[in-house]
This record gives structure tokens, C-alpha cells and sequence, in this order.
């Protein structure tokens, strides 16, 4: 077998075993994840649930791109006449499994909200709403679709619904959805293969679910900014735009202002008044200094070494 | 170790609750990680020192409530939120329903979403209401 195709197999076997690994310890760490967030701001909370979701696909990359890939250039000589064992091709084999699921999913979400978004083109008209350049459609519904500038999208009917102060906080909404990137984040998790094809831990999902409440939350806070009367006015835009049945599904890329939990969201909108000054640093300590520990045992000279006879045991 | 095998690998129980014990997960999903003193402490009505252990103990064996120690004392918290637990007993209840093969599915899945429609209705009518109501707290509260 060739050098490349070897490296190729050790790599995504090496990727399988890490990710399954890793996606192990997320699914046992995610009830333990989504408690804590419940305790926290939902910015923090948004971004702690997104780091454990998407833990496993980050650690299997590292895995393979700072340690397989590397070790196996600077330890394997290209004369080496060796086989790929059978596990290892099994596990390179669900590797390729996983990826083409994830791959297929990814291309449809993004298929789906291309085609919303050039619909919504051909067919809205351009407005600018309370300062926001959106697109009017027909519908029921106000939502944010596209990736990179995303877009917002007002239903007429809303239109005619909703009081300007209604219309703006619902806009705010949205802008603070858009000003997060949040579209981008469910491309990511859309993107993060299962353990095993078809099959990812319930806790996992849990995690993703929860991810998405905070996501409202936190841009409920946004648009609110601490204001007690914005959050009246949001609050009674998320029951005008439920009762209309406003809600998007066509895609998982396409936000929507009124997804699920919409009671608790409007609890939360009249007995508390939120505040976007927040400053929750230390999951951001906390990566940084896990990133220091890492790079310092990788620097190691025999870290490598260790990685190339890992990978002889698993080739064989 | 037996203990820890006997808690994880018993039959689950079943997921109704008595009235105390809902009493108390209420109390624990509001206040959070608590011992039998704060949950004694917690309550409105005066409940005996053992009444409440007791309790505690059988929602932790139920599978509801994680418990470390901690010096002399347990330190109970709920493993799930309230939200997942009410998940869990809707999709149990409609599991139930569902597993009886002398029951029709079709009728018993058109009967729950007209009861959800309904009660979709009747819940945006009740935030409504709410939203009303603290707006006019909101006004009067501007006026004075």
C-alpha cells in the first residue's frame, strides 16, 4: 500500500477513535453542562453548550491535523512496505460513514436556505424597517436567513400586525441574532458528525436543544438592552407572530423569532429585565489555559514518538 | 460499590410523584443543590427532619435527584430540569398510550393535537393577559 493511501486510513481511523471518545465524554459532561447553564447568563450559556457540542469534532481535527499527521511524516519511512490492518480500515470506513451523513446534511440545510432566501429575493420587495435594511415577503412569520451577510425577513402580515415598537424590538432581535453570527453556529452543529453513523448520544442533542433556547434568550436580552417597555413590546410580538402560526422550518440555517419555549421566553420577558452587560470570562480562561497545556505537552519531544507508536498499533 | 451498582442498575420506578414529592422537587428546581435542613427550612409547611430525608432519599432512588456528600451531610440536586422532567412524563404517558395495541394510535395522536391546538390558543390568551396586565403595572408605576 502507498505511503499516502496508508496515512489516509491511519488518519481517519485515528479521527473515529478520538471523535467517539471524545463525543463519549461530552454526552456524560452535557447534563452536568446544560445545569450549570441554567445558572448562567445565556451569552455564557450559548457559548458553553456550543464548546461541548461541538468539543468532539474539535478534538478529533486537532487530534489528526497536530498529531497523526505530523508524527506519521516524521517517524514513518516512505521506503516501509506495511499493510493496513482490517480495524483500522473498519474504523476509516465509519469515518467516511459519518462524514458523508454529516456532509449530505450540511448540503441540505444549506440547499434549503439558499432556495428560502433566493424566494424570498425574487418574490419581497427591500425595505428599510426602524433602520434595518429587510426584505417583505408574504407569510406570517419574521425570520433571519444566509450565513455570511445574512438577511432579515418581515412577512407582511406581520407588517400590518405588529405596532412600530413591536416591529422594532422583533428587528432587534433578529439584528442581535445576525450581529452573533448565530446562523453560522447552527451551520457548525449541523455540520458535527455523529459518533456512529446515525447515531449521536441523547445528551448531545439535549445539549443542541438547549444551545438554541439560550441563543433566544441571549438575543431576547439584545434587543431588550435592560429596557422594561422594549421588553413588553417583544414579548407581545412573540404571541402576535405565534398566534399568525409564524414560525420557520424549512430549513435549520433559517432563524426564526418565534421557535420553541415561547412561554418561558415571555415569563422571562416580563418578570425580569434583561441586561446585555454581562462578563462571563472564565469559559474563556478556561479554553485558553486548557490550549497552554496542550501546546506544552505537544512540544514535547516524545509526544510525537508516542503518537507514531500509537499509530503502529492501531495500523496493525 | 454495591450501592452504587444497586442505584444504577435498578428498575426505575414509576414516574408519578406523591404530593410531597413534588412538593420538594419543586423546591429543589427553584433553590437548586440543597440538604434535608434547607429543604426543611424551605418549605411552607413544618415537616419533620426524617420526613424529608426519607423523601429525598426515595427521589434519589427513583433516579431524580443526584447526591453527593459533604462533611456529615447529603447535598441533593435535580438531574433533570423541571422542563426535561415534564418532557419525560408526557412522552412516557403518550408512550403508554401508544405500546396498547387494543387502542387506535391514529385516534389517540388526532385527539393530542387538537388538545394542543386548543391549549396553544388557550396559552397565547393567557400571555396575552399577562402582557396586559404588567403593562398597566408598568403605567401605573410611570404615573405615580
Amino acid at each position: 500500500m502507498s505511503y499516502a493511501f496508508r496515512l489516509l486510513c491511519l488518519s481517519l481511523a485515528a479521527f473515529f477513535l478520538v471523535h467517539l471518545a471524545a463525543g463519549l465524554a461530552a454526552a456524560w459532561f452535557a447534563p452536568v453542562a446544560i445545569r450549570r447553564a441554567e445558572r448562567l447568563r445565556p451569552r455564557a450559556a450559548a457559548r458553553l453548550l456550543l464548546i461541548v457540542r461541538l468539543f468532539p469534532l474539535a478534538c478529533a481535527l486537532f487530534a489528526v491535523a497536530a498529531l497523526c499527521v505530523p508524527s506519521y511524516l516524521w517517524f514513518e519511512p516512505e521506503a516501509a512496505t506495511e499493510d493496513v490492518g482490517i480495524v483500522c480500515l473498519a474504523f476509516a470506513f465509519l469515518t467516511v460513514a459519518i462524514w458523508s451523513i454529516s456532509v449530505t446534511r450540511v448540503t441540505q440545510a444549506l440547499w434549503n436556505s439558499r432556495r428560502y432566501l433566493r424566494e424570498c429575493e425574487r418574490t419581497g420587495r427591500q425595505l428599510n424597517l426602524a433602520g434595518n435594511p429587510s426584505l417583505v415577503v408574504k407569510g406570517n412569520d419574521v425570520a433571519l436567513a444566509g450565513l455570511l451577510h445574512p438577511r432579515v425577513i418581515v412577512a407582511e402580515e406581520v407588517l400590518e400586525t405588529l405596532s412600530s415598537d413591536q416591529l422594532e424590538a422583533a428587528l432587534r432581535h433578529e439584528r442581535a441574532h445576525a450581529t452573533s453570527h448565530d446562523n453560522l453556529k447552527r451551520l457548525l452543529l449541523v455540520l458535527a458528525p455523529d459518533v456512529f453513523p446515525f447515531f449521536t448520544p441523547a445528551a448531545c442533542s439535549h445539549a443542541e436543544r438547549a444551545w438554541m433556547k439560550f441563543t433566544e434568550w441571549s438575543a431576547d436580552d439584545c434587543a431588550v438592552a435592560g429596557d422594561t417597555s422594549r421588553s413588553l413590546s417583544l414579548a407581545a410580538a412573540l404571541v402576535r407572530v405565534a398566534r399568525m402560526g409564524g414560525t420557520h422550518q424549512s430549513s435549520p440555517l433559517v432563524t426564526s423569532l418565534v421557535a420553541e419555549d415561547l412561554s418561558a421566553r415571555v415569563d422571562r420577558l416580563l418578570h425580569t429585565v434583561p441586561d446585555v452587560k454581562e462578563s462571563n470570562r472564565w469559559i474563556s480562561g478556561i479554553l485558553a489555559l486548557a490550549a497552554v497545556v496542550v501546546a506544552t505537552l505537544i512540544l514535547q519531544p516524545a509526544a510525537l514518538s508516542s503518537v507514531h507508536w500509537l499509530l503502529e498499533r492501531l495500523m496493525n | 460499590m454495591i450501592a452504587f451498582l444497586k442505584n444504577r442498575f435498578a428498575p426505575r420506578k414509576s414516574a408519578d410523584l406523591g404530593p410531597l414529592e413534588n412538593t420538594v422537587m419543586e423546591y429543589l428546581w427553584t433553590s437548586g443543590e440543597s440538604n434535608v435542613r434547607d429543604v426543611m427550612d424551605g418549605l411552607d409547611r413544618p415537616l419533620a427532619y426524617t420526613t424529608i430525608m426519607t423523601t429525598l432519599d426515595r427521589l434519589f432512588k427513583k433516579g431524580l435527584l443526584d447526591r453527593r456528600k459533604s462533611e456529615r451531610a447529603f447535598f441533593y440536586s435535580p438531574r433533570l430540569t423541571q422542563r426535561e422532567w415534564e418532557q419525560k412524563r408526557a412522552a412516557d404517558l403518550v408512550a403508554g398510550l401508544l405500546v396498547d395495541p387494543t387502542r387506535s394510535s391514529d385516534v389517540l395522536i388526532s385527539c393530542l393535537v387538537e388538545a394542543a391546538g386548543q391549549q396553544d390558543a388557550a396559552l397565547l390568551d393567557e400571555l396575552e393577559r399577562k402582557i396586559r396586565l404588567k403593562r398597566k403595572e408598568l403605567d401605573r408605576r410611570r404615573k405615580s
